[in-house]
């Protein structure tokens, strides 16, 4: 007798959740009964795109819909070749960096492979990986950083990529120069060494290592960066990743091209080319918000984590999801961290002040409503 | 601890498709026995399996489609034997699917049939669906362990303590008996007190395990759990060995958990029986049911004297996106009142009983029976004009099957399953808990009133 279709899928699928996004605005804020909804759940920059990048969303033709973009983002490479000092063929750009995370793995592991990161860090290197089938080597956080010896010590024949995400999201920790070089020496050339600066331009400090640097000596080292964090372009999705130009070859390999959109590549070019008073000032707006949030956790007697990169993580006396149903309750939409394996805390995007204040008072309310929940 | 645990690397199965012709009953029934035998039960064991297989097989032939063979498939679960027969079901026969059904149809010779047969020579049984039109009968057999002595000698250990996700059998098999000396029955799994069927578990994957060690290795808590559907893990524990480390060790093991499901497809974690070392603030209590075990006690001979409130916890490993619900208006109130306390936001969706005239005649229920806990199970899989004296025979049936315990899911995101409420109320159900995203929307626990005896 035929099959149903639930039988003609394969168990691995059966099995597997596909990624909920959260819905769109007007829906939640219609089921949680609320007017307004602050969105601090995914680190993006509230100020918005650096001014010339507006200018060309805004000057952006409808008619160019009808045209392909450039297949390889040609002329934006040519852009982060000038900024950064390199051949544009060593620039392979993405539909965000999460679309080169994939190309990276399928470029390089093979059944049997590994690969090594932290187990309390962005989820997509592990993701990844286990879903292609490979074994995702997970190192817990030291002090909330990532370990650099205990990561070397998990390293063996069939280890090809490390991921270090530096800063690392959600603890703000990163490894100095230092660190970064002793790691680097240790790894030795015998995998690819993924440096995720996805925060990197949140980073003041000149101790904080460049990836871009790094690679020119270490031909093993590959950098993601992307526009959706300090360049505020996520609604757009671009990323790139960098490298030696025999490393990025491999990893064009397994790239799909075209997957970077008309509007997107001269966006991403044009928010390059006018940063500085960008930078600066989404910089500002990060160490204002910090300033008030943290002196209120510190009153409310609460644990959290605050290190570099426009967020901030905050442990709760209830379950992590329960505090984000309550503050969506209050038109506050948070990032719960069960999934980043810290059950109890929430990470918070850090906004302008009157946002801020606005989740500050939420968050006191929530605190008073859950304060005597049993269990 | 005497017994051997199997190694089930490769699980073995055996798949026979048979045409609907009682002829080949025999070939069915062998072939169960047969198989049982190989997969490690022992021979009454194979024989109770054999004769659920002949039951079910001789009934599916009077009542399943004609056109297309059953098909049987025999597997290893490593503690256990099923007994698996999918079929495609035509609209005319799926009443006699039903467990009660057999009670009062085609009088006389059919007086008891099928399921019922089955529910007593087997550990558990059951009727699911995978299609449209397709449905699986299914028995278990359980193999046979021995009992050990739970050990409750007081435990010293030396802090820190640190997790093992991959302990061998003996560890496991020790860590048990530790819990089942410091905990009561009701608070663990069964084979906690027959530890190497625990261990055989969890080396098959039924159960998932964590155990925390001292500075030496000692065991020093333990806990486990299981996957309850696609989203859900249902876990217990966490069970602690040294009071003096209690906290530490709960805490230690709730968040090695917590940890290991949190990045894979299970959307929410319950507690079928958290214990009271559950750290404070962590789950959300759902409410609770009030169980009253099997009468004999199940296999640990010891029943349950008085009824326990038994407390349901549970949380969300992601956010909560929201949903519709449909109910039957008489539910707004219990729903609005648990949505609210638990801030879960829902579009309560008012469900009306479909008119009877666009009803077909009959219903199904589908019921899984589980001897060792003395609970039944009943969910709701197509509506009829004769729903309400199908669930009264139902209940009546059950009861006559010594299953003190009997709840109904209704699957909130079927409209018509929302809307059969004043029936169940009607038949002496009431609504107990809502666990959120356990079905394809939120899933509605509701009891039947316990009988006094
Ligand atoms: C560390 C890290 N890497 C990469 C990304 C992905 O960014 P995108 O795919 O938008 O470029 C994020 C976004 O949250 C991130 O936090």
């Amino acid at each position: 007798m035929p099959p149903s279709i639930a039988e003609l899928v394969p168990e691995y699928i059966r099995a597997f959740e596909a990624y909920t996004p959260s819905r769109p605005d007007p829906v939640l804020m219609r089921q949680y009964g609320v007017d307004h909804l602050h969105r601090l759940n995914n680190n993006e920059n509230a100020l918005g795109p650096p001014p010339a990048a507006r200018k060309v969303i805004e000057a952006f033709e409808s008619m160019r819909s009808a045209i392909y973009p450039s297949g390889d983002s040609y002329a934006l490479r040519t852009v982060l070749a000038e900024r950064f000092g390199k051949d544009p063929e060593r620039f392979l750009v993405g539909n965000g960096s999460c679309e080169v995370i994939a190309s990276v793995i399928k470029a390089f592991c093979e059944k049997g492979d590994n690969i090594i990161t932290a187990d309390k860090t962005f989820a997509v290197y592990e993701w990844v990986a286990e879903f292609s089938g490979f074994e995702a080597r997970l190192i817990p956080l030291n002090n909330w950083g990532f370990d650099p010896d205990a990561m070397l010590a998990a390293m063996d024949s069939r280890t090809k990529i490390l991921f270090v995400c530096n800063p690392n999201n959600p603890t703000g920790t990163w490894w100095d120069r230092d660190t970064m070089e002793r790691f680097l020496r240790g790894v030795g050339g015998r995998a690819i060494v993924v440096i995720d600066e996805a925060y990197c331009e949140y980073v003041d400090d000149e101790r904080f290592p460049d990836g871009m640097e790094l690679m020119e000596r270490h031909k093993n080292v590959v950098v993601f960066r992307t526009f959706s964090k300090m360049y505020a372009l996520a609604g757009l999705r671009v990323g790139y990743v960098c490298g030696q130009k025999e490393v990025v070859d491999y990893i064009r390999r397994t790239h799909i091209v075209y997957s970077v959109n008309a509007m997107g590549q001269p966006a991403a070019a044009a928010a390059l080319m006018d940063d500085a008073e960008h930078i600066a000032a989404t910089r500002l707006m990060v160490a204002e918000a910090k300033g008030l949030l943290l002196p209120a956790f510190d009153e409310l007697g609460l644990n959290y984590v605050s290190n570099a990169g426009n967020f901030v993580m905050v442990e709760t006396p209830a379950s992590d999801s329960l505090i984000y149903r309550q503050l969506m309750r209050r038109g506050i939409m948070v990032r719960t961290m069960t999934g980043f394996r810290f059950p109890n805390w929430i990470r918070i995007s850090t906004v302008q002040l009157p946002v801020m204040q606005d989740f500050l008072a939420a968050f006191r309310e929530v605190l008073a409503v859950v304060g005597g929940d049993p269990a | 601890m005497s017994a051997s645990t199997s190694n089930h690397s490769a699980q073995h199965q055996l798949v026979l498709e048979l045409p609907s012709d009682t002829a080949f009953l025999p070939s069915a029934a062998a072939a169960a026995e047969n198989a049982a035998q190989v997969f490690g039960l022992d021979r009454n064991g194979a024989l109770r399996l054999a004769l659920a297989v002949e039951e079910f097989f001789a009934y599916l032939c009077r009542h399943a489609g004609r056109e297309e063979p059953i098909r049987l498939t025999l597997s290893d679960g490593g503690t256990l034997t099923r007994a698996d027969f999918r079929f495609r079901a035509g609209e005319v026969s799926l009443r006699a699917l039903n467990f009660a059904a057999s009670v009062d149809m085609d009088s006389g010779e059919d007086a008891e049939l099928g399921l019922l047969v089955a529910a007593r020579t087997t550990d558990r049984c059951g009727l699911t669906r995978s299609g449209p039109d397709v449905f699986h009968v299914s028995a278990e057999v359980d193999r046979a362990y021995p009992e050990a002595e739970p050990q409750s000698a007081p435990q010293h250990l030396t802090a820190p303590l640190r997790l093992e996700p991959a302990p061998a059998s003996g560890v496991v098999q020790h860590a048990a008996l530790l819990a089942a000396g410091r905990y009561p029955a009701r608070l663990r799994p069964h084979s906690f007190s027959r530890p190497a069927r625990f261990a055989d578990m969890v080396a098959t994957g039924q159960y998932q395990v964590l155990l925390a060690l001292d500075t030496v290795g000692r065991p020093a808590g333990l806990i486990c759990w299981r996957n309850s559907g696609r989203r859900a893990v249902v876990f217990s524990g966490p069970y602690v060995f040294d009071p003096a480390l209690a906290q530490d060790t709960a805490r230690l093991l709730t968040e090695g958990f917590l940890a290991r499901v949190a990045r894979t497809e299970a959307l929410c974690a319950f507690s079928e029986r958290p214990t009271e070392d559950l750290p404070h603030g962590w789950f959300e209590a759902l409410g609770s049911l009030t169980l009253h075990g099997a009468p004999d006690g199940g296999d640990d001979g010891k029943g349950e004297a008085q009824p326990v409130d038994q407390p349901a916890f549970f949380r969300h490993l992601r956010e909560d996106a929201g949903a519709a619900v449909w109910a039957h208006p008489d539910l707004f109130p219990f729903l609005r009142r648990e949505y609210d306390r638990l801030a879960f936001s829902r579009d309560l969706l008012a469900a009306e009983p479909t008119a009877p005239a666009r009803l077909p005649a009959h219903s199904l229920l589908a019921t899984t029976l589980d001897r060792l806990r003395g609970l039944a199970v009943l969910r709701p899989m197509l509506d009829g004009r004769d729903f309400e004296a199908n669930l009264k025979a139902h209940v009546e049936a059950i009861r006559e099957q010594d299953m003190r315990d009997i709840l109904l899911h209704l699957d909130l995101a079927e409209p018509w399953q929302g809307a059969l409420f004043p029936a169940l109320s009607a038949c002496g159900f009431a609504p107990r808990l809502v666990l959120p995203h356990a079905g394809d929307s939120d899933i509605l626990v509701c009891q039947h009133a316990p009988v006094h005896s």
